[in-house]
């Protein structure tokens, strides 16, 4: 059954009414989520809220212009309502044909779900945030604040489109955060831990749990002990996970093909060139098995496809929705996404990441006889046309003579994209991927980021000695 | 409290049973079980955004947003659950997810539903009937005028890149278990103007805005003019050396400033520990020129209503008079902590969350004069006329701040030259003890709803070259 109950001819009769005046192409996206987020602060569950938006966008492009109707009452009337607004709003124009919707397609099971997170009951998801919050104040008494945080959703979707195109699609995921604060004499310091997929309440057992708690609570608890960290330029080891968030924001957005058709990246017009070391090789995958940020499809019903963006150092490709693939006259990659049935879709990433090496992580370390190794990075800003950023270190340690010594406080990297792939000139075999929520133009839909151990030869480290 | 219209003009078609029914119907449904109360928030509402472009419509997207919020306290817990589909089957799993929610909540003795008040303002007019007489074609045209002349203003403004036409027609229900019933209607509409102007290679920008109830009230030639003389008078702009002197913010940018503080204002702020006013109750916080309240019931104010999202009747509440900080704003929770009555400050983004504390409209005031005198009687300072920056810029606990400003120097009581590159630096404590002067030209920025006056400042450190 179709999320909302709503027939393929009736989509098909609202798709030719949107395109009844002009425009050429028309697309319905229809979804039904149903949301579960708890928190547990200070001790206590404190916020448990979530629930069913059932709804649905018409989308009429026209050359470059959209237009964009949706409605969260679904029914034929409320449809056929957005399909005329759409419609109206078009310039009067020969009309674009409406191929018949072909069979929906979809394909279950590529990204398995064992346990469908909502057959599980509310109390044993409240039993999980108590064993993160004991679990991290277990480690230490210097632990004086801890936040846990779960959330789930269910997303069912399905997508029809001029084309013919029918797709349908059902994502399952489930999300477990745990923030912690220690203090000591008058020092705080702050750890954080995650762990997303899409996949249902399996990932998310007593022992998960309690190892993400830990986590969480050890890097709070090292970095009390951390120095002031000594400023200059020096080679700088990028953990593997959490590293991965700088290749995001500062290569990554400039990959979209948003941002490089307006000009608004430094990757625009480099196809085939270098861009990074020559050990440099990187993905976008919207179809790895499980990750946070996959999905059969993307949300134009496009199926997700692993996109070699960087080969050995060359740039082989940029990030496609539709529309702007169809302007460049390629086909679409799987990145056009979107926040909901409220929002148009945009290229945006799913899962990126710097793929593995042949070195291992400790070799890398070894390898360094002076340096600065970021084990997982806080917020940055990243100017997106050029990729120039300033990213504050969570956890950072001192690296002398290829050990790591002294945990250091107060880091900051500073550099951009462009400069930092091309220095990388070690990368290890331990890739890990980690979630998040990337924002862009008001809508924020996950995405995994991820690397290897890596080094860069050299970077500017900011500090404060 | 206010009648409510028919619900057929913002509804998808016949079909569809009105809004106080389904609220009704959800609280019954709610009482019947196992609880010590229950609550139901319920909202529907049709917006338009047209954005217009080189004389035609780029984009154009029409949003239905209909839903049902509830809260249930059950054993000293509270639980919510929200739902965009309000048939049986939904609102019988919306109740069953807001009693599991609040089974596994802590027992909080603050969680409580408000009572029913004597007191709410009834002759409140937040709708206009013209808001429907106005065709879209209309409303397209306004945004064509109104780019229009901002490109006809001066050979100079090369670009309008957004010119915006929104507006939004809502209908709100409360009902509780305690004995609340309340509806509403509200309206709005407005432009908004984003303009280049170009000089030697040097681009500046200017924004405007119109708000009203009425469209047809809305005067779109003098917006894109005011957005075009924006940009136009800073062209030509360049650092200036550093000095201590006096600012004048217009308008649009002492609202961006009083935004940062209405967050501070908050009792869930102070309560918390991250509030620069906490423990400041009864004492001089600002220039004795200076009057700020919370005003609810505002009839321009965009975020006016008969009640708040709780049902509480919303007020106007001075929060600082003659420079005293006179108190604090509070929703139903908060107030039971701090033991006080609410404000009418427990707000909501959507059906989809639960009430938290928010300023309405915030109303600067006192005594004013002619800024022409104002201006005239600077020796040295700066008319502020932009501001970037204030929300990562502004530590609201601290209140320190550091934002990036354009303006045009003031030398001699005259305005001279503009400004560019130039940051501006302080505390708020600082800034409020710091106002002089007040101007004679209040008005609207509706990003906030915040109604003020230019506000002058002495003795501010100017950063430039």
């Amino acid at each position: 059954m179709n999320p909302g109950g709503l027939g393929t001819d009736l989509l098909q009769v609202a798709l030719r009414r949107a395109l009844l005046r002009g425009g050429d192409f028309a697309e319905i996206f229809v979804e039904d989520r149903d949301t579960l987020g708890m928190r547990l602060d200070d001790g206590r569950i404190d916020q448990v809220t979530g629930g069913r938006e059932l709804g649905f966008g018409v989308r009429l492009c026209d050359g470059e212009r959209t237009y964009y109707a949706h409605s969260d009452e679904v029914g034929e009337a409320a449809l056929f309502a957005a399909a005329d607004a759409v419609a109206t709003a078009a310039a009067a124009r020969p009309h674009t044909e409406v191929t018949d919707l072909g069979p929906v397609r979809s394909s279950p099971g590529l990204h398995p779900v064992q346990i469908p997170p909502e057959t599980v009951g509310v109390e044993r998801k409240a039993a999980l945030l108590h064993v993160g919050n004991e679990e991290s104040r277990a480690l230490s008494d210097l632990v004086v604040q801890c936040t846990v945080t779960y959330g789930e959703t269910r997303q069912r979707i399905l997508i029809v489109n001029s084309l013919g195109e029918a797709v349908r699609d059902d994502r399952t995921r489930l999300r477990y955060v745990v923030s912690v604060v220690a203090r000591r004499d008058g020092i705080i310091q702050t750890g954080f831990e995650a762990l997303g997929q899409s996949a249902g309440f399996e990932i998310v057992d007593e022992r998960a749990a309690a190892n993400v708690a830990r986590t969480a609570a050890q890097k709070a608890v090292t970095m009390l002990d951390a120095k002031p960290t000594p400023a200059g330029a020096m080679p700088v080891v990028l953990a593997n996970g959490f590293g991965g968030v700088l290749f995001h924001e500062a290569c990554g957005h400039g990959l979209e093909a948003d941002a490089v058709s307006k000009g608004a990246s430094i990757y625009a017009g480099k196809l085939g060139t270098k861009v990074a070391a020559p050990i440099v090789t990187a993905y976008d995958d919207g179809g790895l098995p499980n990750g946070w940020g996959s999905a059969a499809y993307d949300d134009e019903g496009v199926p997700t496809q692993r996109t070699l963006v960087i080969d050995k150092g060359r740039l082989t490709g940029y990030l496609y929705d539709r529309l702007r693939a169809r302007h460049d006259g390629v086909r679409p990659t799987g990145n056009g996404r979107r926040q909901s049935f409220r929002h148009i879709p945009i290229p945006r990433m799913t899962t990126t990441y710097i793929a593995g090496g042949s070195s291992t992580p400790v070799e890398v370390i070894e390898a360094t006889d002076h340096g600065f190794y970021a084990a997982s990075l806080a917020g940055g800003q990243v100017e997106p046309a050029s990729g120039a950023f300033v990213f504050g270190v969570a956890e950072g340690y001192l690296i002398e003579h290829g050990r790591l010594t002294t945990p250091l406080r107060g880091a900051t990297l500073i550099g951009s994209g462009i400069d930092v792939l091309q220095r990388i000139d070690m990368i290890a075999d331990d890739l890990d991927v980690k979630s998040g929520i990337c924002g862009k133009d008001g809508q924020g839909v996950p995405v995994g980021s991820g690397q290897a151990t890596l080094r860069v030869s050299e970077m500017t480290v900011g500090g404060t000695a | 409290m206010t009648p409510v219209h028919g619900a057929s003009s913002s509804s998808g078609g016949a079909e569809v049973p009105s809004l106080q029914k389904t609220v009704e119907r959800l609280l019954e449904m709610a009482a019947g079980r196992h609880v010590t109360g229950a609550e139901v928030y319920g909202e529907r509402s049709l917006s338009r955004r047209i954005k217009v472009y080189q004389g035609g419509v780029e984009q154009l997207t029409e949003a239905r947003r209909t839903g049902v919020g509830l809260r249930v306290l059950s054993n000293g817990s509270m639980g919510y659950a929200y739902s965009s589909d309000t048939g049986a089957d939904a609102l019988e799993q919306l109740v069953d997810r807001a009693v599991a929610h609040a089974s596994v909540t802590q027992p909080d003795e603050h969680s409580v539903l408000p009572q029913p008040q004597l007191g709410a303002v009834t002759d409140l007019v937040l709708f206009s009937e013209n808001l429907g007489r106005v065709s879209q074609a209309q409303k397209i045209d306004m945004a064509v005028r109104c780019e229009r002349a901002a490109l006809d203003y001066d050979p100079r403004v090369k670009l309008v890149e957004d010119t915006i036409y929104v507006d939004e027609d809502a209908e709100v229900v409360v009902a509780s278990t305690t004995g609340i019933r309340g509806a509403y209607r509200v309206n709005h509409s407005y432009l908004f103007l984003y303009v280049l102007a170009e000089q030697d290679g040097g681009v500046e920008t200017g924004v405007a805005y119109d708000v009203g109830r009425d469209p047809a009230l809305l005067d779109p030639v003098a917006c894109g003019r005011e957005a075009a003389e924006r940009a136009c008078r800073l062209l030509g702009a360049r650092p200036c050396p550093s000095f201590k002197g006096t600012v004048v913010l217009e308008p649009f940018t002492a609202a961006s400033v009083i935004g940062v503080l209405g967050s501070a204002l908050t009792a869930d702020a102070v309560q918390k520990g991250r509030s620069l006013f906490a423990s400041q109750e009864g004492q001089a916080v600002a220039s004795e020129l200076l009057d700020l309240a919370d005003d609810g019931i505002h009839p321009e104010g965009l975020a006016s209503a008969p009640f708040d999202g709780e049902g509480v009747p919303c007020r106007r509440t001075p929060i600082i008079s003659g420079g005293t900080l006179q108190g604090f704003l509070y929703d139903t929770y908060t107030a039971h902590r701090a033991g006080r009555a609410s404000t009418g400050n427990g707000g909501r983004g959507s059906y989809q969350s639960a009430p938290s504390v928010r300023p309405t409209n915030m109303v600067l005031g006192g005594r004013t004069a002619p800024v022409a005198d104002i201006i005239a009687g600077i020796e040295r300072g700066v008319l502020v006329t932009d501001v970037v920056g204030v929300h990562s810029g502004a530590n609201p606990v601290s209140g320190e701040f550091s934002v990036g400003i354009s303006g045009v120097l003031i030398d001699s009581g005259r305005l001279g030259r503009p400004l560019r590159e130039v940051t501006l630096a302080g505390d708020i404590p600082g800034m409020l003890r710091g106002v002089v002067a007040l101007g004679d030209d209040a008005r609207w920025v509706p990003s906030g709803s915040v109604l003020t006056p230019s506000v002058v400042i002495e003795g501010m450190s100017v950063a430039g070259s």
